[in-house]
């Protein structure tokens, strides 16, 4: 591959400033490295210059009272191995340990899976669920956004030119559960993955469906019908076969559309009930 | 494109570096500039797990590292592992239960197991070690000899 | 734990073990080859000028091959680099070499290459949507064409009480080594000498002899350690291309694939549609038909041996009275097919056993008991009319039924049992030679296979010596020479390497007792001692110290050396039988009988494997440290085949999901206890009657895990790999 010229800045606004030293695509962020390799191999990638967060003092992990605030280059695993998250946010620990492996967890970060926005994040749904929202800083100063809106579309997001993933915040830990279906348990990509979580707060339920292109989706219909935090069996399954019958989903090679479809279904009605079970067995 | 000079260590001695490209990746640096060949090049693209070396004790794809990141760390490579006590219970843990075969993933899985001995304590549960390998293939052995080693090591933990 | 510690163990637990890619020579060059941007087309051009502008770079095509090889002709069927037609997608049409590896793979990016498409023929569906018509053996689509038959089967068919007709379907998968291929090569003068992880050194020597069209002996071909074979390094692959850049530029030349490369080059099984037909009346088999088409990609016509082999294994390990097979290789714009680990054998029982279970159920029969009526045993005679040697199939069957049903007392819900069975023939003939070195500390085993994982080579052999010459295990090394300078071996295949080389060693132990025999001139039967760490050679009341045995060269020379070789008998087939193509006896019959339990997600289809149990019958165990680990090897790789591993091509020849996480082998965490059992007493063609065991491991696992899916839920798949969404159609949740 081409060679590139690496800079590390110390500050937030030296990064700032770095991204601003290029046309797009020129410049490209480098954070945990596992997403820019690839792409650099497969020469999907020819950036001249490759900002390095690593020096950046974003590898936090900051509770204030119920929220949860997580610095953008804070290593996956460390997030993992943080029993106060996993206590808190079980479906956030559950999807963390679906990416990759324990290597790869030990570079890769919140922030670069987020900025990446693969169809098949295994993080994104659960943020969604958990009503996450993304802290950038750019050039024009700080900004706040929700993750369903941060996230465009398939490796698309509102990111503005010379902006960074600063951290994600978490308003209220949540009983919430993730599960994926895929090909082998370990180090895979999921062909289709549903977060549900419950909020203690306005006592509602969120449910999100990632693994379908272009984005993971909030499901609000389905929401819509779960009225409390312990739904009758039929509501659960009414909610899950309604949203399993009106997403749009493609066939590819992973999965035909209509075994997506019956995943969803399935998986949805699996994660709700998981849901409430921890939640009753929980505190 | 200047780049500034590279001060690693490597397996316990320093290894000053310069004129390394920012492209270049440290499992080429550690393979080809440094002479340790005993870190393999499997998929190179993170997948198999042959390629793990541990950064500052923590393990770490080499295939899928740019070897600028990891400048003023410490490195450890299979070489290194007998130079510490849990490396040496790993090596022969192995070699007693006959984990291994045709060997090109074993120094990955050696390198991946003392890092989470480090990370999860000597005394760390098998079924907890065993979960946290997935990301090491081989293709030869089936595992259950591997898992034979993981067992007879953590028997004998102190 | 092992009680002998495996002598490769330290240098790769250490890491100073050296595999291929390794290898470092001062003036080395890396090379690169260049691939066709389509699967079929008329090669109009290949432009190596922009290549060659850059710095230090070498760069080679079909043009080149006439000033590189003056007056030789290779091999016509098989060129270098094709010059008029490119048949498979990343066909190399030019190679590259340069200073650095990143510069070669520069400069094959910039060699610009003109292909005028030509249609693709990308699946078997393509070329026969129905089963070929009486005309298709003469087709250039046709590689190979095997028929044979035994009676009447119309009319059986028609008289029979229940005939069950099913098609099945198989997928393409690959050896996944976890080494991929690279081999070093300098040419020096006339010497062709290539360093490479090859699985065969003297196989790969002829390849490249017959490539390039230089003599055999020219060709030095020096093993390195094998980080994984399983079939997929049995022949030449990269060594002509690195051989001729070093030619070409003068240099060492390193060529190495990366992995994608491994996937979009690897010759392995490719998929197949299997027709099978059964007749039964009175709860026995009357009569059989079987189809094979097998994708055999771009192998050419007359080298495919894979249709007449793997058709033995929809045959057998049961009998039939009538029978009709017959098998078609197709060729489409895909790699060579080229060998797995039990090439296509897993894929044969996964529809045999599959399909008589299927049959079982529809005549109203107990599925293991109509299986065990028509298998197999010693005295039988095969459907191709090979008598059955000793056969420990039928032992084993009854074992892994004896399990089965004990594990079915304790069975969960969404659970089930599958018992399934495979057979296998050690070494299909191939023969191999060997060297002792009896020195006055110890034996050495002189030969010319590396250690490919296995421990067939470092163990085995030793094992083997160790027995016959009485010496403790400590003091016998086998030693690996080059072709240049070791006894001829075929190479570490077909499960033969214990078995052929430790027959081979039994006779240079004979050759060399002799010998001591003539030299200490007493009575009765000589013995090896090792005394105060030397070796003392005993016969009756003679009793030397084996240095004062040496002449006197010997003793400059260190040792004394007697040889030894064998070269395998097959049985023999009725000919009659045959009504085209090759069919292939056996050496011997090597049984193995395999029980998964699996536990099934009925609203998602996913299999988990979570119980295993294999039978095999192993003549006589050699070592007992390796033996099981083999099995061990096989059944994980085996349920791979079974569950997750299927290599997907597109329309226009295109391998999409050429890559380790598109590809999926299993992990650690997908594995299930295994009991390992073997059965020794019927005994084959290798050492102590021993069998081969690098293969049959492989071989009932699919079939043992379909089946148990089939008894936990009723779901019949007739498609592999049992995906789980093939689960979910099946089980009609879709």
């Amino acid at each position: 591959m081409a060679s590139f010229d690496l800079v590390t800045p110390t500050t937030e606004e030296a990064a700032i400033a770095e991204l601003r030293t290029g046309a797009p695509g020129e410049v490209a962020v480098l954070a945990g490295g596992t997403d820019l390799m690839f792409d650099l191999d497969g020469a999907k990638a020819a950036p001249r210059r490759v900002v390095s967060l690593r020096r950046l003092p974003w590898r936090t992990a900051d509770w204030n009272g119920p929220v949860l605030t997580v610095g953008s280059t804070l290593s996956l695993r460390s997030l993992e191995r943080d029993p106060e998250i996993a206590k808190k946010h079980p479906g956030f620990f559950q999807a963390i340990r679906a990416v990759g492996s324990v290597q790869l967890r030990h570079r890769a970060t919140l922030g670069g899976n987020l900025g990446r926005a693969a169809p098949a994040s295994d993080l994104i749904p659960i943020l969604l669920a958990l009503d996450a929202e993304v802290d950038l800083v750019g050039p024009s100063g700080s900004r706040s956004l929700p993750v369903d809106r941060f996230v465009l579309g398939a490796r698309r997001t509102a990111l503005a030119s010379g902006e960074l993933i600063r951290s994600v915040r978490f308003p209220e830990p949540r009983a919430s559960t993730y599960l994926w279906q895929r090909v082998r348990p370990a180090n895979d990509i999921s062909q289709i993955a549903v977060a549900s979580a419950y909020s203690p707060s306005d006592g509602r339920w969120r449910l999100a469906v990632g693994g379908i292109p272009p984005r993971a989706l909030r499901l609000p219909e389905a929401e819509a019908i779960l009225r409390s935090a312990d739904p009758p069996d039929a509501e659960i399954r009414d909610a899950a076969d309604r949203a399993a019958r009106h997403l749009v989903i493609a066939t590819d090679r992973r999965a035909s559309e209509e075994y997506r479809r019956h995943l969803v279904g399935t998986l949805l009605d699996r994660a709700v009930r998981s849901t409430v079970a921890a939640s009753k067995g929980g505190r | 494109m200047s780049s500034p000079a590279l001060a690693l260590t490597v397996n316990g001695r320093p290894r000053p570096l310069e004129n390394v490209p920012a492209s270049e990746r440290l499992l080429d640096t550690v393979r080809w500039r440094l002479g340790l060949k005993g870190t393999k090049e499997g998929c190179r693209s993170g997948d198999c797990g042959a390629c793990t070396v541990l950064v500052d004790g923590v393990s770490t794809l080499s295939c899928l590292t740019l070897t600028h990141e990891v400048g003023g760390s410490t490195i450890s490579t299979i070489e290194g592992m007998a130079d510490d006590p849990i490396g040496r219970a790993v090596q022969e843990a192995f070699e007693r239960a006959g984990a291994l075969q045709c060997g090109y993933c074993t120094p990955g899985f050696v390198v991946a197991l003392v890092g989470l001995l480090r990370e999860r304590g000597r005394a760390a549960p098998v079924e907890e070690l065993l979960a946290d390998l997935g990301g090491n293939l081989c293709r030869c052995t089936g595992y259950l000899s591997i898992a034979r080693a993981v067992s007879l090591l953590q028997k004998e933990a102190p | 734990m092992i009680a002998h510690p495996r002598p490769d163990a330290r240098p790769k637990l250490e890491g100073s073990a050296a595999f291929a890619l390794d290898l470092d020579v001062p003036g080395m060059l890396w090379a690169a080859l260049v691939p066709s941007p389509v699967a079929h087309g008329h090669l109009r051009s290949v432009d190596l000028s922009p290549a060659r502008a850059l710095p230090g770079v070498v760069a080679i095509s079909a043009a080149d091959l006439g000033s590189l090889l003056p007056g030789k002709s290779g091999d016509p069927d098989r060129p270098v680099f094709p010059s008029e037609t490119v048949v498979y997608r990343n066909q190399p049409v030019a190679a590259v070499a340069a200073p650095t590896r990143e510069l070669a793979r520069q400069a094959a990016r910039a060699v610009r290459v003109e292909v005028e498409p030509l249609p693709v023929v990308s699946d078997l569906e393509q070329v026969f949507p129905d089963w070929p018509g009486p005309k298709a053996e003469g087709s250039t689509h046709v590689a190979a064409h095997v028929r044979a038959r035994e009676g009447d089967i119309e009319a059986v068919f028609r008289s029979a009480e229940t005939v069950v007709a099913e098609t099945y379907r198989t997928s393409s998968i690959h050896q996944v080594a976890l080494e991929p291929h690279a081999c070093l090569a300098e040419v020096t003068g006339d010497v062709w000498r290539v360093q490479t992880c090859t699985q065969t050194p003297f196989g790969t020597r002829e390849d490249i002899a017959s490539l390039l069209g230089v003599p055999e002996a020219s060709v030095v071909v020096d093993g390195t350690w094998v980080g994984g074979g399983f079939g997929g390094k049995g022949a030449a692959l990269l060594e002509p291309y690195a051989l001729l850049l070093s030619k070409a530029s003068g240099h060492p030349v390193k060529l190495a694939l990366g992995y994608r490369e491994e996937f979009l080059l690897g010759r392995t099984t490719l998929p197949s549609v299997i027709r099978m037909e059964t007749a039964v009346t009175g709860g026995r088999i009357v009569g059989r038909r079987v189809r094979l088409l097998l994708d055999v990609g771009t192998s050419l016509p007359g080298r495919d041996f894979a249709t007449g082999y793997s058709i033995g294994f929809l045959l057998g390990p049961y009998s039939t009275p009538a029978f009709e097979v017959e098998g078609y290789a197709v060729r489409t714009n895909k790699p060579p097919f080229g060998p797995h680990r039990a090439p296509f054998a897993p894929q044969c029982a996964f529809v045999l056993e599959s399909h008589l279970d299927h049959v079982a159920r529809e005549a109203g029969l107990d599925p293991l008991a109509f299986r065990a009526a028509h298998l197999w045993k010693e005295g039988d005679t095969t459907p191709m009319g090979q008598r059955v040697g000793p056969f420990g199939l039928p032992s084993a069957f009854e074992k892994a039924r004896a399990t089965a049903a004990r594990w079915r007392t304790q069975l969960d819900p969404d659970s089930g049992i599958g018992v399934a069975v495979g057979f296998w023939s050690t070494g299909t003939g191939a023969g191999g030679e060997v060297r002792l070195r009896l020195s006055p500390t110890g034996l050495t085993v002189v030969q010319g296979e590396r250690e490919i994982g296995s421990g067939s080579v470092l163990a085995g052999v030793a094992a083997v010596a160790a027995r016959y010459t009485g010496l403790p295990r400590d003091r016998v090394t086998v030693a690996y020479e080059d072709t240049s300078r070791a006894p001829f071996d075929s190479g570490v295949f077909g499960s033969r390497t214990t078995a052929t080389l430790g027959r081979a060693v039994d006779e240079a132990v004979r050759s060399l007792f002799d010998d001591l025999g003539k030299r200490l001139q007493g009575s009765g039967l000589v013995h090896l001692r090792v005394e105060s760490g030397e070796i003392v050679a005993e016969q009756g009341s003679a009793r030397r110290p084996l240095r004062e045995l040496c002449n006197e060269k010997e003793r400059a020379d260190g040792a004394i050396i007697a040889s030894g070789r064998h070269y395998g008998k097959s049985g023999t087939l009725d000919e009659k039988k045959v009504e085209a193509g090759t069919f292939y006896p056996y050496t011997d019959f090597t049984g193995a009988a395999h029980a998964a339990q699996v536990k099934v997600d009925r609203s998602t289809g996913t299999v988990r494997v979570t119980r295993y149990a294999a039978f095999h019958d192993v003549g006589a165990v050699i070592d007992p440290a390796t033996a099981p680990a083999q099995v061990e090897g096989g059944v994980v790789m085996g349920l791979g085949t079974a569950l997750t591993e299927e290599a997907m091509w597109s329309e226009d020849g295109r391998l999409l999901n050429a890559g380790l996480l598109d590809y999926r082998i299993p992990t650690i965490g997908e594995v299930p206890p295994i009991e390992v059992t073997l059965i020794e007493g019927f005994l084959g063609a290798g050492a102590f009657g021993s069998k081969g065991l690098g293969e049959p491991p492989m071989i009932p696992v699919p079939a043992a895990v379909a089946l148990a899916v089939r008894d936990a839920t009723g779901a019949h798949v007739t498609e592999l790999p049992l995906s789980s969404e093939r689960v979910a159609r099946a089980l009609k949740l879709l």
